[in-house]
């Protein structure tokens, strides 16, 4: 990899590892975004990769170093990285079911003092998840998986992210509605917002993402091109090893 | 279905209780707000017990003021919230005549207010309360706390060579009273506390605080405090091979069986003359007291008498100055209550006046030991 | 307020059920202000336990921990309220400010290191506050007077003006119970208690959404010991005596009652919890010694009925329509298909 700083790279990532307790769950990653990409972290279970997200949100106790827009991202802070931009949207959407779906993406923008800006960014998340619209009073508990998914990057996304950060989205939801959100995800992207999106299933992204990481037991094993991925067997061999 | 029968089960119960009616007074109602449970439980029960046995005796012959006596117990929980509860509901609700209540202090205390504006007098088991206004119409059957000490106190000073001692009590007020009365006229008997030692209720061992008073000197400990602590510091002074008695305060006697198996001739107990019946010389008082021991040993058997005598004073004190008011009314009785002096109980006689509340002037206690598991009177 | 109002109300005719059950508080405080009686004291008590409980509500239903130990800032409050007006001749209101002032600083002394604290741990230390305050008002009896208790404390009021009427001290309360209520509403409403919230379903989420957990945890617990502070001072303002007893754990076990049976993290439910709760040993008092039976059995009742609280009667009595009219669209669908 070349150190050398281009402009077009908005998180570097070097010698990044996380530990629960003694166990150190992420040996030291480096990767990178470049502006405007959609980059896939792929791996089977347990290989790291919501680890790798709790540890660029500083969720984690971690080592290493994460560098957003050539500013170091605090550790151990993860009020300060969402401040800064990196949003995540967790594994299991961590949606607050007791409320409603209007408390839910108020809560996106808890650190927004703008009322006029609120209205623009609630819009912006209506016009993209129209279904959310009709349910703003409904607890979002009470919402189908789908919908809970949607209503969990509409509240990313009522914090203006700079890079969004998507952990598994299609977990436990149909292929139409993971479609369905993925779809969504292409456009945001499309539109300039930068993201990294974790996933199992990698044929899921392969079609979206430019740059996978592919990670296993704790470390990224390989980068690749997943448009010269040729078959899912040639993918199936990264996985193993 | 469940629900449905939830909601009616619940309005019926409610409206049950809340079109109750108020009875006509046919009868004499005398309220007793008692801590039936919580750490009250065992004092409070004897209490309403005895306070039982005496109505039983008046109603046989014709009650109070040609009406039968009524007994109303509710049970304070031994909290003083439960108490203001409690006495609310049998002043507007069951309209008592008078109080006759336990020895929850803190719970007297909280409804010493609402008895002076429902101008009902109360007799009871516990200390008066602080405020002069509530005094006025509280009266109390407790000896003063200090008798009790005195009696110890006088027994070391005459029967022994002991000239230290320690104190040894849990933070009740009775018991705090106790060790204030102790630190105050210890010297008047030739005597000096060296230490006084402070444990709770609950309390496993007890062992450090005797040690320290016995390495000052002390060699009698007067123990101040109800419960299973009067056996732990027994058996901690046999553990320890102390040289040294232990007298405690008033008690079950039961409770001093075990302990008496431990520390034979060393330990003491305060006892009232209900308790030491048997060795009594025949008086004024040992006869009252066999009028309340025979219908209360034809129901209890040889339970304790101690509190139970109290609460039999406290009933007959009440019918006596009810007949010598001639009158129900509450003030009239209050002013009766005043002039009770005299009054034969089984704790003693009575002294009461309009500026003393404490009817129990001179110290009726004796101190008694158990030999061969027969109790005997040492003073 | 005229606006909360209106808001309450349309919330009401959403929820007819919820209606009947404020109608029959309503109903009940009606009745026993007209005929007076011992009630009169039972509803007194159960307006206090409203303030305890909404504000206990606010930091174990809404932030989602857990305080075993809320009793000690009553017992703050309410010993200084004491000490101040029956030692000292303060006027109540200054004795009872400074008295939910010194419970703020107190729990804002113990809140910060026992937060970091979580689930049992978190119950221990609270439960440690409270039996520790609980000490200090036996022991410390040059000031608290031990378990004598103090009498003789001022009655509700200002200067000259004071409220002793049992009828004044009922309305009084209520209004101060009710009013506690709004606020919670509004904090529940308001960015602060979405945070509350959001901390309770996950303090990860709520970090990653730049909430600071710690500092809104600790506001919760401040929030709610002031609350628990200003019922301490009603409490004893109200009664006119105080004793270690009266602030003791019954004080906490009779808030958890009345919290889970009213429904924990909703906002009314600490009214109807507080209200049945108070209430219940009072309709089983003909029961003589078989009152705490009785009363033990319609808790538990209760709890297996509605067990998110009684303000959850409505959401169960709508999803047992709802499951009727599927039957039945079940049946007939059948039936059409069969013809
Ligand atoms: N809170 C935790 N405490 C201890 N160990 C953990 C914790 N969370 C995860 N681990 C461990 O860290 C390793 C990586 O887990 P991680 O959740 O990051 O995997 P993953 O790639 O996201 O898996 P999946 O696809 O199943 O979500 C696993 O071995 C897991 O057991
Ligand atoms: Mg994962």
């Amino acid at each position: 990899m070349t150190a050398a700083v281009e402009p077009s790279r908005i998180l570097s990532v070097e010698g990044l590892s996380a530990r629960y307790g003694h166990v150190e769950a992420l040996h030291p990653v480096d990767l990178h975004v470049e502006a405007g990409e959609l980059v896939a972290v792929l791996g089977p279970n347990g290989a790291g990769k919501s680890t790798l997200m709790r540890a660029l949100m500083g969720l984690v106790p971690t080592q290493g170093s994460v560098a957003f827009h050539g500013h170091a991202v605090p550790r151990r802070n993860p009020a300060k990285a969402a401040a800064m931009g990196l949003v995540l949207v967790p594994e299991g959407r961590g949606i607050f079911a007791p409320m409603t779906v209007a408390e839910n993406l108020e809560l996106g923008a808890y650190l927004l003092n703008d009322k006029q800006e609120f209205a623009r960014r609630h819009d912006r998340v209506m016009t993209l998840f129209p279904r959310l619209k009709e349910r703003l009073a409904q607890t979002a508990g009470s919402l189908s998986g789908g919908e809970q998914q949607m209503l969990a990057v509409g509240r990313a996304l009522m914090s203006d992210p700079k890079l969004l950060l998507l952990d598994e989205p299609s977990l436990g939801l149909a292929p139409r509605v993971i479609e369905e959100i993925l779809q969504t995800l292409g456009e945001l992207n499309r539109a300039g917002l930068p993201i990294i999106l974790v996933e199992q299933k990698a044929p899921l992204v392969l079609t979206l993402a430019r740059r996978a990481y592919i990670m296993s037991v704790g470390s990224i094993a390989a980068e690749i091109d997943p448009r010269q991925v040729k078959s899912h067997d040639e993918l199936a061999h990264f996985y193993l090893g | 279905m469940s629900f449905k029968l939830l909601t009616t089960t619940a309005a019926l119960a409610l409206s049950a209780a809340l079109v109750a009616p108020a009875a006509a007074q046919e009868t004499y109602k005398v309220g007793m707000a008692a801590g039936l449970t919580g750490y009250a439980a065992t004092v409070d029960r004897a209490w309403r017990d005895g306070v039982e046995v005496a109505i039983g005796v008046l109603n046989a012959k014709g009650g109070i003021a040609g009406k039968k006596i009524e007994l109303i117990v509710e049970d304070n929980k031994s909290e003083p919230q439960e108490a203001v509860t409690v006495y609310r509901k049998m002043i507007s609700s069951d309209k008592v005549n008078v109080f006759v209540s336990g020895c929850v202090s803190a719970g007297n205390f909280a409804a010493a207010p609402l008895i002076v504006r429902a101008e009902t007098p109360m007799v009871l088991c516990s200390i008066l309360p602080q405020q002069p206004d509530h005094v006025k119409w509280a009266f109390t059957t407790i000896p003063p706390p200090r008798f009790e000490v005195e009696t110890r106190l006088e027994y070391i000073q005459k029967k022994t060579q002991i000239k230290k001692i320690g104190v040894l009590h849990d933070p009740s007020p009775y018991a705090n009273a106790q060790k204030a009365a102790a630190e105050k006229e210890a010297k008047d008997y030739g005597l000096e506390i060296v230490g006084v030692e402070q444990y709770k209720t609950d309390d496993a061992d007890l062992s450090v605080q005797i040690q320290k008073m016995y390495a000052a000197g002390a060699r009698a400990i007067l123990k101040i405090g109800l419960g299973g602590t009067t056996l732990t510091a027994a058996k901690n002074i046999k553990q320890l091979g102390l040289d040294m008695i232990m007298l405690t305060s008033l008690e079950d006697i039961a409770v001093f069986r075990p302990v008496a198996e431990v520390l034979g001739d060393k330990f003491f107990f305060v006892a009232s003359p209900a308790q030491v019946y048997d060795a009594l010389p025949d008086s004024a008082l040992k006869k009252e007291i066999g009028t309340f021991l025979e219908p209360w040993r034809a129901k209890y058997k040889d339970r304790d008498p101690n509190w139970a005598g109290r609460g039999w004073d406290a009933m007959t004190l009440v019918a006596a100055a009810v007949a010598k008011a001639k009158s129900t009314d509450g003030t009239k009785l209050r002013d009766a209550l005043e002039t009770m002096d005299g009054f034969q109980g089984t704790t003693g006689i009575y002294h009461f006046a309009p500026n003393n509340h404490q009817g129990i002037t001179e110290n009726p206690l004796l101190l008694a030991t158990i030999i061969n598991g027969k109790v005997q009177v040492v003073k | 307020m005229m606006n909360s109002l209106t808001s309450i109300w349309a919330e009401a005719r959403s929820n007819p059920l919820l209606l009947v059950l404020w109608l029959a508080v309503a109903a009940l405080a009606a009745y026993v202000f007209v005929n007076g009686g011992y009630l009169m004291a039972v509803l007194q008590f159960a307006c206090i336990y409203v303030v305890f409980v909404a504000g206990l509500n606010l930091f174990m239903g809404f932030t989602g921990q857990v305080s075993f130990g809320h009793n000690a800032f009553a017992a703050i409050s309410g010993y200084t309220s004491a000490v101040l007006t029956a030692t000292y001749g303060w006027d109540p209101v200054p004795a009872a400010v400074l008295g939910i002032g010194g419970a703020l600083a107190c729990a804002l002394i113990v809140g910060y290191p026992v937060l970091r604290l979580r689930g049992h741990y978190l119950a221990m230390a609270t439960l440690a506050i409270g039996l520790i305050a609980y000490e200090v008002a036996v022991q410390w009896d040059s000031v608290t007077q031990g378990y004598m208790g103090i009498s003789g404390i001022a009655p509700l009021g200002v200067g000259r003006w004071t409220i002793t009427s049992d009828r004044g001290i009922l309305i009084f309360l209520i209004v101060v119970a009710l009013l506690s209520l709004l606020m919670v509403r509004g904090i529940r409403r308001s960015r602060l208690g979405r945070s509350f919230v959001a901390v309770a379903g996950s303090e990860d989420a709520a970090r990653a959404l730049g909430i600071d957990v710690a500092r809104t945890k600790l506001l919760a617990f401040l929030i709610s010991a002031g609350y628990a502070a200003v019922a301490g001072s009603l409490f004893v303002h109200a009664v006119g005596f105080v004793s270690p007893e009266v602030f003791g754990l019954h004080m906490v076990v009779l808030a958890f009652t009345m919290l889970y049976v009213g429904g924990i993290g909703t906002i009314v439910g600490p009214v109807f919890g507080a209200v049945i709760v108070a209430l219940l040993p009072e309709t089983f008092r003909g029961f003589k010694e078989y009152q705490d039976l009785a009363y033990g059995a319609a808790l538990v009742l209760i709890l297996i009925y509605t067990p998110r609280g009684l303000v959850s009667l409505p959401d169960l009595w709508r999803r047992r329509k709802a499951a009727q009219k599927t039957d039945v669209q079940q049946t007939s669908a059948r039936q059409g298909g069969a013809a």
